[in-house]
């Protein structure tokens, strides 16, 4: 009876793989396909099929062109009701690709979003720190223009520099790049920091709590925590994101980062613009 | 028994879980029960009625999760944040929560029989001295149980519950029982109010809403999460059928991300007994460099002496707690 019931099992994961499968590849032809009409319909009416099962919190992406709406990213971004301050951009694929990662700074940036996180859970993006860099202010120059890129600019904040705390400019944004070691082991260097201070008596056990500890984990003053991360990637799991600063964060997932267009990253924005907080009330 | 309903699964429900256990199980779900209230407007009954039949789906989702073999569940309750509420809801909940442990208490033979430890994680000393007695009650009664455990946070964040366990492990080196250098990912894993369990493998939350609101912060970072949309009173078997199905596809990248962190860590913790012995020969040594053959053993020496400072070290913290429990219960039998 176990064999009977393995081979069953078996039977519906080769299921679910297919139709996971089946859905990658109606989504790389829809995107392929340049009749924007055609494919838009053909999109309407495939949308509550792909969206059936599994039912998760997975946008389907629309077909559109990357470019071209250059001049209305600005716009979009405040039409929106409300934008994060704090963008998380976490990368659960295997294989980065870096252009695809620019793009979708750079569009964070323009459309308005203050702060922006890269993160990947094997620090692969914090040891090639400098290409990931090299690869967004190409991408700025490309996708915004030399007027553009004069005006949005970007600070690149690495590990260990502190963020002074002066005023961030208008259209200004900083980019971050996390790994892994950001998360916990952050969290335990604070600890042990805390310990040390109390095993040097300038501190006592009774003194340590929420605001202490947060206030030592906290980039600077005026960086936010993560409003909205969105996960690229089939694995659903923050895979060691922040653990400490993702307690109010919204989760939207989309399918890949590979060859994602700029209506993808505004779908999720939208998205993220009609969740209603209610903090605990 | 009143926290988990009695039956069985039915025909239909008791083949798919067996094609489902086929597959590899999550051994801890945890859930956050959301959408109580929406329920209530939705069917047009008081707030307080969502929140009854709330506690009725949790003992439905209990009773479901040993029939699947689920042995740890861990569940969202009340949160620090939720004292914001009204004065009357949060009573109401307060008083629900003492009505379900003076119950728990009543069923004392059926909790022994069927193994059901409890565990309430959380700053209990935040809530009504009452309750604080009952549910110390109902955790030194059902303390030494190990067929099933239940863990509910009351009174619960996450922040506050890392927060708390770095503040122990601050007292552990007050107390002289611990070094600084001794702090690590695996000792503070072992200070949180989840010390005595593993870390969810799934976590779900219902209602459709896509954030963790600082529950189980720490321990889901490499949890399968899986988001809702379906209220909590209106969950079902094949809801939660469907979650453990998103768990199987997910396990064995999981899997592999959990054994690389792990790796991560141990090697982290060498680095630093490392760093900490040549740190102590440096200020203690005489002098002379030691051969490799020397150094090597004194590493070993080393780590053996810190286990055994962290060894004791937790005893001592795993005796304050029972003790704050032991005292909470002769108070309550005093009065």
């Amino acid at each position: 009876m176990v064999h009977v019931y393995e081979f069953m099992w078996r039977v519906l994961h080769v299921l679910l793989h297919i139709h996971r499968t089946f859905i990658t590849l109606f989504r790389i032809r829809l995107r392929n396909w340049n009749g924007q009409l055609w494919s838009r319909a053909l999109a309407a009416l495939l949308v509550p099929i792909a969206l059936s099962f599994p039912k998760q919190k997975k946008l389907v992406p629309a077909p559109g062109k990357r470019v071209g709406r250059r001049y209305r990213w600005g716009a979009d971004g405040k039409s929106l009701e409300k934008l994060p301050d704090h963008i998380g951009l976490l990368i659960a694929e295997e294989e980065p690709r870096y252009t695809d990662i620019a793009n979708l700074v750079v569009w964070c940036m323009a459309v308005g979003i203050s702060y922006i996180s890269v993160y990947d859970n094997h620090g692969v993006f914090r040891r090639n720190n400098s290409r990931l860099m090299e690869e967004i202010l190409k991408q700025q120059q490309e996708l915004l223009g030399l007027e553009g890129s004069k005006q949005h600019s970007v600070e690149f904040l690495s590990n260990g520099t502190d963020k002074q705390d002066h005023q961030v400019l208008s259209c200004q944004s900083v980019v971050k790049v996390l790994s892994p070691d950001d998360g916990k082991l952050r969290i335990v260097q604070a600890a042990q920091e805390l310990c040390r201070a109390v095993e040097q008596m300038e501190k006592t056990a009774k003194d340590i709590n929420v605001t202490v500890l947060d206030s030592l984990l906290r980039e600077s003053k005026t960086t936010p925590d993560p409003d909205l991360v969105l996960k690229f990637g089939p694995v659903e799991s923050t895979l060691g994101f922040l653990p400490w600063h993702i307690r109010l964060t919204e989760f939207i997932s989309l399918p890949s980062h590979v060859d994602v267009s700029y209506e993808d990253l505004f779908s999720a924005l939208q998205h993220y613009a009609s969740c209603e907080q209610r903090l605990g009330k | 028994m009143s926290w988990i309903r009695e039956g069985e699964l039915n025909l239909i429900e008791k083949l798919s879980a067996n094609i489902l256990k086929a597959g590899p199980m999550p051994k801890h779900v945890a859930f956050i029960m959301d959408g109580n209230r929406r329920y209530a407007r939705k069917r047009q009954v008081e707030r307080q009625e969502g929140h009854t039949q709330g506690f009725d789906k949790l003992a439905e989702t209990l009773r479901w999760c040993l029939n699947l073999s689920i042995h740890e569940v861990t569940v969202y309750a009340f949160s620090i944040e939720n004292f914001k509420r009204s004065k009357d809801e949060v009573d109401g909940l307060m008083e629900l929560a003492k009505q379900k442990f003076i119950r728990l208490l009543e069923e004392q033979d059926n909790l022994e029989k069927h193994g059901v430890c409890i565990r309430v994680l959380g700053d209990l000393t935040l809530l009504p001295l009452d309750l604080q007695q009952h549910i110390a009650r109902a955790v030194v009664a059902t303390r030494t149980h190990n067929k099933c455990f239940l863990n509910v946070c009351f009174a619960y964040t996450s922040r506050h519950e890392i927060a708390n366990a770095v503040g122990e492990m601050a007292w552990g080196v007050e107390q002289g029982l611990i070094k600084s250098s001794d702090v690590s990912e695996a000792l503070l894993s072992r200070c949180l109010y989840s010390s005595n369990s593993p870390n969810p493998d799934l976590l779900i939350r219902t209602s459709g809403e896509v954030r963790l609101s600082d529950f189980l912060l720490w321990q889901t970072s490499h949890s399968c999460l899986v988001f809702q949309s379906v209220l909590w009173p209106e969950y079902s078997f094949w809801n939660l059928c469907d979650a453990i199905l998103q768990y199987q596809l997910n396990h064995r990248p999981l899997q592999k991300a959990r054994d690389q962190h792990r790796e991560g860590q141990a090697l982290q913790q060498h680095e630093a007994d490392r760093a900490c012995l040549a740190d102590l020969l440096q200020h203690h040594g005489n002098g002379k460099p030691l051969d490799a053959q020397r150094r090597r053993e004194a590493l070993l020496n080393y780590t053996a002496s810190r286990e055994e400072r962290v060894q004791d070290f937790l005893g001592a913290l795993q005796h304050k707690r029972d003790s704050f429990l032991t005292d909470l219960t002769s108070q309550a039998a005093l009065a």
